[in-house]
């Protein structure tokens, strides 16, 4: 197999020769923070690779020069100084995009696709690679796998701040209360849209016209409590008879339903019926169309009749919030999504605590949760080679962690990409999912050896084997063929940085203990290694043994799966 | 888990379990034998989902006066003009007419060309209907009932009382899949991905693209070229690793079976005949065109049994119900119709049966513009082999006191998802003593012994 690989590397390495362009690294990328103040001793393997596991939990990736100053700050201060970062928000980015695209910049290039569908995506993947807030912005995708809304409703891709903001609003909760999230989403005209509660009527019986009861199936159903009463640990209570409780019925979907009436878009313009989106506004309440009389929601609480509309979401949101389920049903969601697809049962019951108030005395406490979920001891450790400790990585964020940690950087400083490459060749893509049910269900178990073990692994669910080939094309085209992003004109291209890489690439131990720092954290299989050792030690040229080795790590298992 | 392979290399050591497990796989064998001789040659299933709850009495709609008032006053906001609904050649048993949302010009002459059977108000059910138990809260009803998760999935596992990971689909194949040379091409065939019908204990599906060739291969993987046999030797060398996370060990192995089961669709494909058939642009169509490719290659993929899997997704219209239909059911209806004349240019229409599902038939009355999730939902069955031109199972007759109405003008099923897909299943090949293995509510319903068929839309 050595031998064959030997005269086959030497070949090759004459025509990827031909295939690379030159790299023209100008132009600025992925920003780093300020390194801490110098004295300390360089950090050691160990705690390189435990800042790498951390910063694969909290972020879409950190290069090798990010991990060492996490190594030497820790993750408590990384996390204090995270938490205090502004918020690199989408919204702006559009608006000076829509500005642009009215001053004419544009037209040249929109004969077959208009530009302004394109904006919030060029937003998305500009800030997710460059934005200093790199745990909020990876906690804001998490964030928008639950509280799902799509661009497959034709008026929220008409109009680019529709997602933007709704993504906005994500980040800007991500480190606040939980209580003011549900609020925001309930209120926000894109949910308003995706789940319908826009302009939804009180009823009318004598018309036989009753209240749109989607919001209120789904928030309950996906954005709170679920199905089924859980314990703190995520598992569920059982009746006398051994079976799940149901957490509500229709009759309470009808009334939660009454609830979410008499909302329109807000703005100058408001007016209920209106249906014109206004996104740069919450949605407002009409109380003329807001279902009047009494409510009754969970465990016994009944809303008064007589309570404004406003209130009565205060309310039912309150009652939602209070629920006992939703520490464990949004803290394992949260786990699974950052850290591991099968958490332990008593790690969900830290970070149900987490969310209850126990730390900080304040229930619903955002970064409570998030550093309960990532400072945990299961999600530190490293794993045993038996544990099912794991997960496999998306498409989105895989992609978006190869930009990262590979120094994205162009010369006019945007990291322009469409996303379109990854939405075909992967078949994900931010706020694109097919319904409110994300790409993938929390309790996919693939059937086979994982089903049989009783574990789930929700993204295999688009692991598919269109999709499957297709991801390994696509990290083909980004590095051994310098098609990085699908940056449309007048954009400039962008290009990955491999200098560090190469650098070191003479000693092909050193490239490989790098790459595994950086990608694996540490878990490489060592039949992995030494099958990426044989290939790249008989490839002479530096650059292209760096790109090599990139690429197989890139495609392998053993980074396709974090550990 | 133990495979039918894993088993038998180690049954000698079983004594009296393995002469019990022997028996069984005898039996399976013995089934498939008898699937082989009782439906000979090829047959294919095409299961179109309409994700979301397709509100249905606005695709088959009362065109009767009596009835269309009925429809009309329930309805509200969500009626269709009588005058636009296409009517339907023939009335029903009980003297009522119906007819096609306007936009389904195609789906309406396949059916009056008896290429096409409607199957009306069919859903889930654990248990015969009884207003009175539903009313006194007495009745079982299907787990989550008006929830999409929970509906969407129960028409594919036909499973109504509990929540589990496999369909009938997957049942079939796992039944049937021996009878397709066995070279890595699932015999379930989706165009949407991964999905709970076609997912058996050992069978999954085989995920292609509308686009191309549907499979794609890895760049320049063993191309011929110097750079196509060194991507291959770096592929399998990390293939071949033998990985010690379990996570990882199912990412090898697909991406290893996709990339083998791509080199023989594709050879296979290649031999498909032309199709002189338009098809529309969109995915459905496309979706429906590739299907009919594969069809094409059925011979070189040694393939006698096929199932195939389109979602359409974007029915939950709980807003704007007649401008998303008017949008959405065209594409559909022309769909079928480009779809019906691939299969009869290929010889196969009498071979391949397609029906759709829905996660539920929506409330007959409106929210303002838009309609609820509902229950019972009215379908297409279309193929040579069914008896078309006419409505099967119950229409409800629609009015203010039918017990059927269980609020809202939510009409409980008439016919139940079991009896729809043993109708298939059976003609698909699955026999009678393996009925219940394949769908294991359907006792409730039908008896798999019964001479009469478990509806009647399928000719033998």
């Amino acid at each position: 197999m050595i031998r064959a690989l030997t005269r086959h590397t030497r070949v090759a390495a004459t025509l990827l020769m031909a295939l690379l362009l030159s790299s023209c690294g100008s132009g600025s990328g992925a920003s780093t923070p300020p390194p801490p103040p110098s004295a300390a001793a360089p950090p050691t393997t160990a705690e390189l690779v435990a800042a790498s596991r951390f910063a694969a939990n909290a972020t879409f990736g950190l290069a090798f020069g990010d991990i060492e100053v996490l190594a030497a700050e820790g993750r408590d201060a990384w996390l204090d100084r995270q938490f205090s970062l502004p918020v690199g928000s989408h919204t702006p980015i559009v608006a000076d995009l829509v500005q642009r695209r009215d001053a004419g910049e544009f037209a040249q290039f929109e004969q077959d696709i208009e530009y302004l569908i394109l904006f919030r995506r060029l937003a998305w993947w500009h800030q997710t690679v460059t934005a200093p807030d790199a745990l909020r912005q990876r906690v804001a995708f998490a964030l928008s796998e639950i509280f799902v809304v799509s661009d497959n409703v034709d008026s929220l891709i008409i109009n680019p701040f529709a997602l933007s903001g709704y993504y906005d609003m994500l980040l800007k909760n991500a480190f606040g209360n939980f209580r003011n999230l549900l609020r925001d989403v309930t209120l926000h005209p894109a949910m308003g849209i995706y789940l319908s509660h826009v302009n939804n009527r009180k009823s009318d019986p004598a018309n036989n016209i009753f209240p749109d009861e989607n919001y209120a199936r789904e928030v309950m159903q996906l954005f709170s409590i679920g199905l089924f009463e859980l314990n703190l640990d995520g598992s569920q209570k059982l009746d006398s008879d051994g079976r799940p409780i149901a957490t509500y019925t229709n009759t309470e979907i009808r009334e939660f339903a009454k609830i979410f009436t008499g909302l329109s878009f807000g703005g100058p313009n408001a007016a209920f019926g209106n249906p014109l989106p206004d996104f740069l506004s919450p949605m407002q309440m009409f109380e003329a169309q807001h279902e009047a009389g009494q409510k009754r929601l969970l465990n016994g609480t009944v809303v008064p009749a007589g309570q404004s509309g406003v209130a009565d979401i205060e309310s039912a949101l309150d009652n939602l919030f209070h629920h006992p389920n939703v520490g464990p049903f949004i803290g394992k969601q949260l786990i699974q999504r950052l850290v591991t697809s099968n958490p332990s049962p008593a790690y969900i019951e830290r970070v149900a605590r987490a969310f209850n108030g126990d730390i900080t005395g304040v229930r619903g406490d955002m970064r409570a949760v998030i550093r309960a979920i990532l400072t945990d001891p299961e999600a530190i450790a490293l794993p045993s080679a038996a544990s099912n400790f794991g997960k496999l990585r998306e498409p989105v964020v895989r992609y978006a962690s190869l930009l990262r940690q590979f120094g994205a950087s162009s010369d006019d400083g945007f990291i322009a990409n469409t996303g379109y490459f990854v939405q075909e060749l992967g078949k994900q893509h931010p706020l694109s999912a097919p319904s409110v049910f994300n790409f993938f269900l929390p309790a996919h178990s693939p059937a086979g050896e994982i089903a049989a073990a009783g574990l789930v692994a929700p993204e295999f669910q688009i692991a598919t084997s269109n999709s499957i080939v297709g991801f390994t094309n696509l990290v083909d085209f980004v590095v051994l063929a310098d098609f990085v992003t699908d940056s449309p004109p007048p954009f400039a291209p962008v290009s990955l940085v491999y200098d560090e890489y190469v650098s070191i690439a003479d000693d092909v131990d050193a490239l490989l203990d790098r790459l595994d720092i950086v990608l694996t954290a540490g878990t490489l299989d060592v039949a992995t290694r030494q099958a990426i050792k044989a290939t790249v030690s008989d490839i002479a040229d530096l650059n292209l043994r760096a790109r090599i080795a990139a690429y197989m790590f890139l495609i392998s298992s053993d980074y396709a799966v974090r550990r | 888990m133990i495979t039918r392979r894993g088993f038998l290399t180690h049954s000698c050591s079983l004594g009296i379990a393995s002469a019990t497990m022997a028996s069984t796989l005898l039996q399976l064998g013995l089934a498939r034998t008898a699937a082989a001789q009782s439906a000979p040659g090829y047959r294919a299933l095409v299961c179109i989902l309409l994700a979301g709850g397709n509100d249905s009495y606005n695709m088959l709609v009362p065109v009767d006066n009596d009835q269309y008032s009925e429809y009309r006053g329930i309805r509200a906001d969500l009626a269709l003009p009588q005058s636009s609904v296409l009517t339907l050649p023939g009335t029903t048993a009980n003297g009522r007419s119906y007819g096609l949302h306007p936009g389904m010009t195609g789906l309406h002459s396949l059916v009056s060309n008896g290429d096409a059977a409607m199957m009306a108000n069919v859903g889930t059910l654990l248990e015969a209907f009884d207003a009175n138990a539903v009313q006194n809260g007495t009745a079982k009803l299907p787990l989550g009932l008006f929830s999409h998760a929970d509906q969407i999935s129960q028409w594919q596992t036909a499973v109504p009382d509990r929540r589990i990971a496999q369909g009938w689909g997957g049942r079939i194949a796992d039944l049937m899949q021996g009878m397709n040379v066995q070279n890595g091409v699932s015999m379930n065939v989706s165009l949407s991905g991964s999905n709970v019908f076609q997912s058996g204990n050992d069978v999954t599906e085989y995920s292609i693209d509308p686009t191309g060739d549907g499979a794609p291969g890895i760049n320049a993987y063993d191309d011929g070229t110097e750079f196509g046999t060194f991507k291959k030797l770096i592929v399998d060398e990390l293939l071949s690793v033998q990985q010690q996370n379990i996570f990882r060990r199912e990412y090898s192995q697909r991406l290893r079976s996709a990339i083998d089961a791509q080199a023989i669709f594709v050879d296979a494909l290649a031999t498909s005949p032309t199709l002189n058939t338009a098809f529309s642009p969109g995915v459905f169509s496309q979706s429906l065109r590739q299907i009919a490719r594969v069809i094409g290659a059925r011979d070189a993929l040694g393939a006698v049994r096929q199932t195939f899997f389109v979602t359409v997704g974007g029915w939950d219209h709980h807003d704007g119900v007649l401008e998303n239909q008017a949008a959405m059911l065209p594409a559909v209806s022309a769909g079928l119709q480009e779809f019906r004349d691939a299969l009869v240019e290929l010889g196969v229409f009498n071979e391949v049966t397609t029906f759709s599902t829905s996660d539920f038939g929506r409330t007959l009355t409106s929210n303002g513009k838009g309609s609820d999730h509902g229950w019972g939902g009215h379908h297409i069955v279309m193929g040579g082999s069914v008896n078309g031109g006419s409505i099967y199972g119950d229409y409800p007759v629609l009015s203010a006191g039918n017990p059927l109405d269980v609020g809202r003008g939510v009409y409980a099923p008439t016919t139940s998802v079991d009896e729809y897909f043993a109708e298939l299943a059976t003609w698909f090949g699955v026999p009678a003593s393996e009925l219940d293995q394949v769908l294991p509510n359907v006792r409730s319903f039908y008896s798999p012994e019964s001479t009469l068929p478990p509806v009647g839309f399928m000719s033998a």
